[in-house]
Order: C-alpha cells, then sequence, then structure tokens
C-alpha cells in the first residue's frame, strides 16, 4: 500500500529515503516522525536505519541501491561506511564509488535485476554497478532527460516515469526493463517521480502533496494492492517474455 | 542597421476601428508557439487500460530500439545487447542534442575517421539552434499573446487586455479561451476600459470607451521637493520628520493630493464597476495608497485592475491617451515569416532603444544644475595669440590667426637654415607654450621665463668660483709626502715627519689633494699601510677631514685592520682629536680585541658540532624512511611515519600508525588504499 509521508514539511520523501526489498534507509534529521512511520509500516519485514552521506541528509539523491547491494559515493567519510556496514544485513554489499558524477541516486535507476543509467557514467562504475547490485546495465534517457534516477520510480513489479514520456518510449523502456511503465506525476503533478517517493515490491512512500489520483495509479502500477484484480498479478512477466521468444 | 531595415514595421489596428477589428478576427486560432502543455493529468481508466493492453499483447512494438531505428529483436540477448553497444549510446547522445541517429554504417565509419567518438562533439551537421524552440521561447515569457488568422495575418495585443497576470488561460483544445478572449474584445461594452496613474504628486486618470474619452481628470500637487520628497515621506514614517518649512508644506501638500485623487476615484465608483478592465501605474507605497486606499472602489483581489506592463512617462491627459492607444491597438503582421524575424529580433534587443531615442538624448542639453562633485568636460577654449619671446629679443608679439601653422612654417625654415639662433629659441618656446595648458598661458609664461634666466646665471657663477680662486699652492714637502705613501716608503716617511723643520707639521698633514681632497691620513689609509696611518696620527693629521666623496680616512679605508687600527688609536689619545665627526664607531684596547676574538673562535667551535650532530640525525632519518611501515612500528624509539619527525606529546595517530602532525597523517592516509572499502 501507499503511505503519505513528510520529511520536515518536505514532500520530496525520495531525497530523504532510499528503500529496497531488504533493508531502509532514512536520513538523520530534526524530527523522528519521519523515521516513526517507515518504522511502523516496515519493521516487521526489512531494517529501518538511519544514514547519512558526508554529513548530508539527501541520502536518497546520492547513494544507489537494490536488495543486494548499496553504492555510495566518495565523499562518504569512513565512519559513515563503516556504520552503514554494521546496520544493513551481512548479505548486502556496500561499496564506494569514485564517480564523476556523484549523486548515484540522480543518475542510475534500479531494481533487483536491471538498472538505467546515465549515458556519460564512468565504463568503472559501471562494472561496479554491475557486480555489487547484481543488475544488468543500460545506458538510456527518460523523455530526453539524461537523469534517469529522477525521472523513473522502479520497483520489480513496475515503474512510474516522467509525464512527458512517449507511448513509445513507454513501450520501450518497459520491454527493456521487462517490467510495466506508466507514465505519471507525483506530489500534486511534479514530474520528479524518483524525488517525490520510495517503492519497494509491496509498499510506497509519498509526499504529502500526493492526490488520492496519484496515489491510486500508483498503487496500481506497483501492485501495491493486492486485492485488486488485475490480469497483470501473475502473467504479466510470462507473456512478455513468451512475446518475444 | 540594415538588419533593422530588413525587419517590416507591423501595421496597427485598433480595437475601436470595428470594421478592421472584424475582419482581422475572422479565422482567428492560437498558434502552436503560444500553446504550452500543461500538466499531464493521469486518469486510473487510462492507466489500468494501459496496464491491461500490456498484459494482454505485451507492448506492442516495444521490442526495438526508436533511437537507432533497429528492430524488432527476435531474441532478449539481442536485444540487451544493442543496447549496450556504443552506437546506441552515441546515437542517444545524438539525440539529446537535437541531432539525428546515425545507422550503424555511418557510425562505424565515423568511427574510422576519429577514433574516440563522443556524442557530444560539436560538429554541426543541422546548424545548433534551433528556430521552432527559439520562438517558442521567446513567445511563451512574451508579455504579448500572439494569434493568427485564416489571411495568414499574425497579430499580437499586451495580455493585459486579455486577461489578469494571475488568472492563467489553459490552452488546452487549440486555445479556445483565448480566442474567446480575444473575439469578445470586439463587443463595445468590453472596450470600456479605464487608464489611472499616479506618480511623483501627478494624478492622471481617464476612462474610456471605444476610442473615445468618457471621463478624464488630472491633478498636481507638490509633494517631491526637488527629489527629496520621497525621502522626507519614508523619514516622516520613521518618527524624525524634518521640520523644515519647506517640509511640513511638503508633508500638508502630501496629505491634500492623497485626499483629493481618492476622492476623484471614489466619485468614479460608478463609472470604474462599467469598466471591463482598469489598468494602472502606480510605484511605491504612496501612489498604490492613493489608488488603493481607504473607502476606494478599487481592489487589488479584482482580476479587471491590471498593472500596465510597459514603462510610461509623467502622468498627465497626453500620456493616458498615449498609454490607451498602445493597448488598444493589434499589431499586424502580413505572414509568419516577417513574424518570426521581427519577434527574434525584439527578444534579443530590447525594443525600446531605438536609434532616434538615443540620438534624442545625445542631442539634449545638459542640465542646468552643475554638480560640482563630479569632473566636467573641460571647454574647448580658443588658444591664446599674444605670446613672449625669449630673453634676447625682448616682447615679441605674434599677430596670426592659427599660431600652430606659422611654428610649422617656421620650424620648416629653421631646417633649411634660414633663421638665427635667436629666432630658433623663438619656435621652441611657442611650441611649448602652446601646448600648455590655456589658461596658464598668458600669465605665468613670462614670470617662468625670469626663473630660467636667474638659475642660468646662479649656474654661472658657480662655475666661475673655482678658477677665480685659482689652485692653491701645495708645497714641495708635502708632495714628497704623498709620494712616499704611494711608494710605501715607511722609513723615509718617519724620518720625514721626525725631522720636519718648522711648526706646519699639522697643517701639511690635513693639506688636501686638490684632485680628490684626500689627505696623507685618507692616502695611507686607503692604501692600507698600518704604519703610516699611525704615524700620521701622531703627528697630527686629523681624521675628521672628509674628502670629496664625503669620506673620513676611517670611512674610505677598505680594510678592516686599518679601521681596527683607527679605534685602538682613538682608545690610546681619547683626547687627541674631536672624534665625533671622524665616524670611528669608538674606542677599542687590545684586551677587549683578543677578548672578542676568543668569543668568535668559541662560536665556531659550536657551529661545527651543530652540523655534526644535524649530519647524524640526517643520516638516521634516511634510514628510518626506507624502512617500511611494519618495521616502523615495532621499533622503540616512534617518530612521525610520513617524515621522520619526532613525535608531539600526544601523537597524531590512526590505527597503529602515528604522525608529527594532521598534514602528515592526510598524506599517509591518501597513499595507502583504504582497506575499509576493499
Amino acid at each position: 500500500m501507499a503511505v503519505r509521508v513528510q520529511f520536515e514539511n518536505n514532500n520530496e520523501v525520495g531525497v530523504f529515503s532510499k528503500l529496497t526489498n531488504s533493508y531502509c534507509m532514512v536520513a538523520i534529521g530534526g524530527s523522528e516522525n519521519f523515521y516513526s512511520v517507515f518504522e511502523a509500516e516496515l519493521s516487521e519485514a526489512i531494517p529501518v536505519v538511519h544514514v547519512s552521506i558526508a554529513g548530508c541528509r539527501i541520502i536518497g539523491r546520492m547513494t544507489v541501491a537494490n536488495k543486494n547491494g548499496l553504492l555510495v559515493p566518495s565523499s562518504t567519510t569512513d565512519t559513515e561506511l563503516q556504520h552503514i556496514r554494521n546496520s544493513l544485513p551481512d548479505n548486502v554489499k556496500v561499496q564506494r564509488v569514485e564517480e564523476r558524477l556523484s549523486a548515484l541516486g540522480n543518475v542510475i535507476a534500479c531494481n533487483d535485476y536491471v538498472a538505467l543509467v546515465h549515458p556519460d557514467l564512468d565504463r568503472d562504475t559501471e562494472e561496479i554497478l554491475a557486480d555489487t547490485l547484481d543488475v544488468e546495465v543500460f545506458r538510456q534517457t527518460v523523455a530526453g532527460n539524461v537523469l534517469v534516477g529522477s525521472y523513473i520510480a522502479l520497483s520489480n513489479r513496475g515503474g512510474l516515469v516522467h509525464p512527458k514520456t512517449t507511448i513509445q518510449d513507454q513501450d520501450e523502456l518497459s520491454s527493456l526493463l521487462q517490467v510495466p511503465l506508466v507514465a505519471g506525476t507525483v506530489n500534486r503533478g511534479s514530474e520528479v517521480v524518483a524525488a517525490g517517493m520510495v517503492v519497494n515490491d509491496w509498499c510506497a512512500f509519498c509526499g504529502m502533496d500526493t492526490t488520492s489520483t496519484e496515489i491510486s495509479v500508483i498503487e496500481s502500477v506497483f501492485k501495491l494492492n493486492d486485492a485488486k484484480p488485475t490480469a497483470i498479478t501473475s502473467t504479466m512477466r510470462a507473456s512478455l517474455i513468451d512475446s518475444m521468444s | 542597421m540594415a538588419n533593422k531595415t530588413e525587419v517590416a514595421k507591423p501595421h496597427l489596428v485598433r480595437v475601436y476601428e470595428l470594421d478592421a477589428f472584424e475582419r482581422l478576427l475572422r479565422g482567428i486560432r492560437v498558434p502552436a508557439c503560444m500553446i504550452t502543455e500543461s500538466h499531464v493529468v493521469v486518469d486510473e481508466q487510462s492507466v489500468l487500460k494501459r496496464l491491461n493492453a500490456l498484459t494482454i499483447g505485451g507492448p506492442a512494438d516495444g521490442n526495438c530500439c526508436s533511437c537507432c531505428g533497429v528492430g524488432p529483436f527476435t531474441t532478449r540477448a539481442k536485444q540487451t545487447a544493442h543496447y549496450k553497444e556504443h552506437w546506441h549510446t552515441y546515437n542517444i547522445k545524438r539525440k539529446l542534442f537535437g541531432k539525428p541517429a546515425l545507422t550503424l554504417g555511418q557510425f562505424n565509419s565515423r568511427q574510422d575517421d576519429n577514433s574516440s567518438v563522443s556524442g557530444s562533439d560539436s560538429e554541426g551537421d543541422d546548424g545548433g539552434t534551433n528556430p521552432v524552440s527559439d520562438l517558442f521561447a521567446a513567445a511563451t515569457r512574451h508579455c504579448k499573446a500572439f494569434f493568427t488568422n485564416r489571411y495568414g495575418q499574425v497579430f499580437c495585443v499586451y495580455r493585459c487586455i486579455l486577461h489578469h497576470k494571475k488568472e492563467e488561460l489553459s490552452t488546452d483544445g487549440d486555445g479556445q479561451n483565448w480566442v474567446e478572449r480575444c473575439t469578445r474584445l470586439s463587443i463595445p461594452g468590453y472596450q470600456r476600459w479605464a487608464v489611472l496613474m499616479v506618480s511623483g504628486g501627478h494624478f492622471a486618470g481617464a476612462i474610456f470607451s471605444g476610442g473615445v474619452v468618457v471621463l478624464h481628470k488630472t491633478h498636481h500637487s507638490y509633494v517631491t521637493r526637488r527629489g527629496q520628497g520621497q525621502a522626507q515621506y519614508n523619514r516622516d514614517h520613521h518618527g524624525n520628520a524634518p521640520r523644515s518649512a519647506g517640509a511640513s508644506l511638503r508633508r500638508y501638500n502630501q496629505a491634500q493630493f492623497l485626499e483629493h485623487v481618492q476622492e476623484i476615484i471614489a466619485s468614479w465608483a460608478e463609472d470604474l464597476k462599467g469598466c471591463s478592465c482598469i489598468l494602472y501605474r502606480a510605484v511605491g507605497s504612496m501612489n498604490q495608497a492613493a489608488l488603493f486606499g481607504k473607502n476606494s472602489p478599487l481592489s487589488r483581489d479584482d482580476f479587471r485592475v491590471r498593472a500596465l506592463p510597459f514603462p510610461t512617462k509623467k502622468p498627465s491627459f497626453k500620456e493616458v491617451k498615449r498609454v490607451h492607444e498602445t493597448l488598444a491597438s493589434f499589431e499586424v503582421y502580413d505572414s509568419m515569416e516577417i513574424f518570426q524575424k521581427a519577434l527574434i529580433a525584439s527578444s534579443t534587443k530590447p525594443a525600446k532603444q531605438t536609434g532616434s531615442d538615443e540620438s534624442k538624448k545625445a542631442q539634449k542639453s545638459p542640465s542646468k544644475t552643475i554638480n560640482r562633485a563630479k569632473s566636467r568636460e573641460r571647454p574647448a577654449r580658443e588658444l591664446p595669440t599674444q605670446l613672449i619671446s625669449s630673453e634676447d629679443e625682448g616682447p615679441c608679439f605674434i599677430d596670426l590667426d592659427t599660431p600652430l601653422d606659422w611654428i610649422k612654417t617656421l620650424s620648416e625654415q629653421s631646417r633649411l637654415g634660414l633663421l638665427t639662433n635667436s629666432r630658433k629659441d623663438l619656435i621652441n618656446d611657442t611650441a611649448i607654450a602652446s601646448c600648455r595648458s590655456s589658461e596658464s598661458q598668458d600669465d605665468n609664461l613670462p614670470e617662468h621665463k625670469e626663473q630660467i634666466r636667474k638659475k642660468k646665471n646662479k649656474k654661472k657663477a658657480e662655475e666661475g668660483r673655482p678658477t677665480k680662486k685659482g689652485q692653491p699652492k701645495i708645497p714641495a714637502s708635502v708632495q714628497k709626502m704623498w709620494t712616499l705613501i704611494e711608494d710605501n716608503d715607511f722609513t723615509s716617511l718617519e724620518t720625514i715627519i721626525e725631522t720636519w723643520e718648522g711648526d706646519d707639521l699639522e697643517a701639511a698633514c690635513n693639506t688636501q689633494d686638490p684632485s680628490d681632497g684626500n689627505t696623507a691620513l685618507h692616502k695611507a689609509a686607503i692604501a692600507a699601510k698600518g704604519e703610516m696611518v699611525t704615524q700620521i696620527l701622531t703627528a697630527g693629521g686629523d681624521p675628521c677631514v672628509k674628502n670629496h666623496l664625503l669620506q673620513t680616512p676611517y670611512a674610505a679605508s677598505q680594510d678592516s685592520d686599518i679601521r681596527v687600527l683607527f679605534r685602538l688609536f682613538q682608545g690610546q689619545y681619547p683626547d687627541k682629536y674631536n672624534y665625533n665627526k671622524s665616524q670611528i664607531p669608538g674606542p677599542v684596547t687590545l684586551e677587549q680585541l683578543e677578548q672578542e676574538k676568543e668569543k668568535k673562535a668559541q662560536q665556531k667551535k659550536l657551529k661545527r658540532q651543530r652540523n655534526k650532530v644535524k649530519q647524524v640525525e640526517k643520516i638516521k632519518t634516511n634510514k628510518y624512511l626506507q624502512l617500511t611501515d611494519t618495521q616502523k612500528v615495532r621499533l622503540d624509539e616512534p617518530r612521525c611515519f610520513l617524515c621522520a619527525h619526532r613525535l608531539p606529546k600526544p601523537p597524531f595517530e590512526y590505527d597503529k600508525y602515528k604522525f608529527c602532525s594532521i598534514r602528515c597523517l592526510q598524506n599517509h592516509r591518501n597513499v595507502r588504499p583504504l582497506h575499509m572499502s576493499a
């Protein structure tokens, strides 16, 4: 299900948190409200940890993560890295990368199997990304934007892309990523969808401004509402593969 | 300027010229450049429909790459392989820069030409900027709205006539809202506009119906006080109001003005109600208060009340009429191309700076008041015609209209050898004088001449003095003494001094050589003859006499031993001469000299020892630096791991490494691979 949440009166929750299928990271903030919303939703299934990157709270935009691993930029301090290693599950690989485009969250969008990256990303980073996160990496743009990490919110079950993405592009991307994609917005019309929300396979958090229409779009595309009777639930992946082979 | 003539001037159609306006409106449409995409509204139904379509049929033509124009791919492997090719990445980058994609063949050939293919290379196949996007950018931020009609004409009008700036007109459905707003202007009821302007104690307002003035009023009060009014108004509100008579007059007028304008507006309340739009210019709180103050029929929330979008002059009835006419006129361009040119030209340079305006400004006479704090241009004054000739010939008057021409001809003549010396002087003087600033010329010139003349005389007198005196006669005995000193013949000198006849020995010793002013003592000191120096000193050679270089014998001697001799002599005979002017630093005795020598020897010894210790230390540190880090850890005497310096009391350390400073620690750590991220 999708939950509305705010980080200190700011609706860009994707900036201040990172959600994966095996752990969740939230920024160290002034108020614990933000943390406790995540805690309440997730704590039974996965650990929720406080994290800072290079002393900043914008962890969602600085890091890239999935259930297999976590990449942090080179500006991360040793103590922070040590703290992250200590608090995350043991099977999660944590790696620091030297990359010119240091806001990794903005230039990389990924789920547990595939990643879309900025066309200018370093080849070394691409390799580290493929090894650490165990994903297939594609260089691509979204609606003419190179910041794929900002404009795609992706999970294993679906994805929300920039509202101006053409149908053709959506088809191509969803065929490439092997998940259904829909163009949409969060936070009452914001087009930076990944900054406005975080999502994993069973839960999504979006900004307080998100309208109910947007919420219902999010719930249907990420299939968060299991009760919803759609044909997508199990057949999607199979039929996709069928149609291509 | 040639460019400007190319841009055709639009012809104007006024709103109240009903026939022309109606013809203009036929087949009115909103051009593409005006249509900004509003936020995409995603509704649930369409999403579900789309998701269902995806599930049932699979993405219809998804498994192809539209960027490179490849596909459909038969297998997943082929698809992923394509997306990882350089060719694909390159095409993505080209697409970002608005260039067409390359086919595989083109890409390969280009790669052969240029080993490193980057997407951001600036070789242009289609010439950089896109005129359509330029037009769009210019149109969306323009203060006018644009329309086209069935004749292909493009016309524009100020947006403020169509809508309030807070009222957003959507452009969905071919901009029907815009078209409606524009066409309704042809209805006479929508042509009833009010224009109100308040500024600097001037008020002007009028209500127009079509092209006719229904009501108008102007009012003026003295509230500005030569540009100080605003400052005084501000001070009034901060409690330290100026108390002068002028200030209180201004304050009174201010209140009167406010009241009067408010009265006028209130009396127009009924007429203003009927207006379809009320345009105002009121900058600053004072002027806004006049329009929107208490009991005003106007309110800022009213969408009919809109600010004027262009600069205006001082409020007057004439200006109000001009503003109305500008607002009411539609600029009509005959075709899209002409319009595009005009728009881009106007958006690149501000329209108001036309050539005629600039020239007008330049011609404007300078203001009557002079700002004495700033430097001004020097007024061009004529050169004076009266000049005074050189000293030889006495005053000479030159009555020529063009003195410079005259000088030129004269100098040419002088080159030909036609002039006497005195005439040449005259030429030079006049040339200098004409270069001089005009103000100082006529008065200062003779004085200046006089001064030069005086100086010359003085110089002459100085030169003459030595010749008058003539060479003083140097006695033969003194000459002999000097030659003996030069020949280094000490014994003969001694005998001469001892067997001196007469009592002018002292005078002889102090006789100066006329060529350089050296006395016998000087000569001995310069030649570094120690015995002679003591001999002459005892004989009565004064150590205070200075030669022509203003050196005393002590200062003239370069040898340190000789200098010590002078000091010893002073210590021995402190009362013989007045040593104050001899520049000798002070008396000294033999014992003191010996003590000094001992001290120096000791210092040398110490220095040598210190150098030895340093060298040993250097060898040690070199050895230490060659050790590996693990060996360094094991050593008993810990030093800085990087520079082998001694450690401070609590050393800077990380892990087991210790350092003398933070800089060393950082440098050490930057070199070592971080084992944490390994």
